[in-house]
């Protein structure tokens, strides 16, 4: 792990220090209308307590892996696909 | 295999995988249950501490790269870099303050509110299109690096 070593504790409080000022100025995101009017008119998500989708159990916990990789997968593959296109295009002018 | 440790893109893709693996089993809260959620997202803050420190030099050079002649594509994933460092810090921030589980078990409370719960569920299923695009943009390195990885060091 020499890579990882090396200056790692002055590298760290440097991320940890800028982390801290950028997560404190988001904090400030409270303050703002946006905020004040999501308060207002409240937010859920999901189903309440006991009250889960009709589905084998098993399925309940494979589903967000599920949910993820497409997530993931399809941008992904459509920026392989974009990159692709935009390298040909440039090849052929 | 064993040399990874001696060589930096190695470090970087043995890293960076397990960088991933926590990632999918942090954004699973409703696999792991949602205080697991807490302590795992609290441990996550490792993998991806190393993520940055392993990218120093990047990290250094690219406020300078910008202002520099560079592709379209470059300066797209520097901008893009910075904006899943953001996000990420969002949903982490958001995280805290929608905390059930691992700030009560340090006796920290307060009320949650409704907008950072809004928060954290949209900047976490954001991340997800957006690290697939950060994925993609530094593909040929990932294909490059898995194929190396197989190989055998050669005898010395």
């Amino acid at each position: 792990m020499k890579y990882l070593q090396y200056q790692w504790k002055t590298r760290l409080v440097v991320v940890l220090l800028i982390s801290i000022g950028v997560s404190i100025l988001l904090m400030g995101l409270d303050v703002t209308p946006w905020a004040q009017q999501i308060n207002l008119r409240g937010y859920s998500h999901g189903a309440d307590e006991g009250e889960g989708p009709n589905i084998p159990s098993f399925l309940l916990y494979v589903l967000p892996f599920v949910k993820e990789l497409i997530l993931i997968g399809i941008p992904l593959l459509l920026t392989l696909l974009w990159l692709k296109l935009t390298q040909v295009i440039g090849r052929a002018r | 295999m064993s040399d990874w440790t001696q060589n930096l893109q190695k470090t970087r893709y043995v890293m960076d995988t397990l960088l991933l693996i926590s990632f999918m089993m942090v954004s699973a809260p409703q696999t792991t249950g949602v205080p697991l959620h807490e302590w795992l997202s609290l441990l996550f803050v490792v993998p991806f501490a190393i993520h940055l420190l392993l990218h120093w030099d990047w990290i250094k050079q690219s406020l300078r790269r910008f202002s520099a002649k560079i592709s379209a594509k470059e300066r797209f994933s520097l901008v893009w870099n910075y904006l899943l460092y953001v996000v990420m810090l969002l949903a982490t921030v958001s995280g805290f303050l929608v905390s059930v589980a691992l700030l009560p078990a340090m006796s920290i409370s307060f009320e949650i509110q409704d907008f950072w719960s809004k928060i954290h569920h949209d900047s976490a299923t954001l991340i997800m299109p957006m690290l697939g695009i950060h994925l993609a943009l530094h593909w040929s390195w990932i294909v490059n690096l898995t194929k190396r990885m197989g190989k055998r060091a050669p005898a010395q």
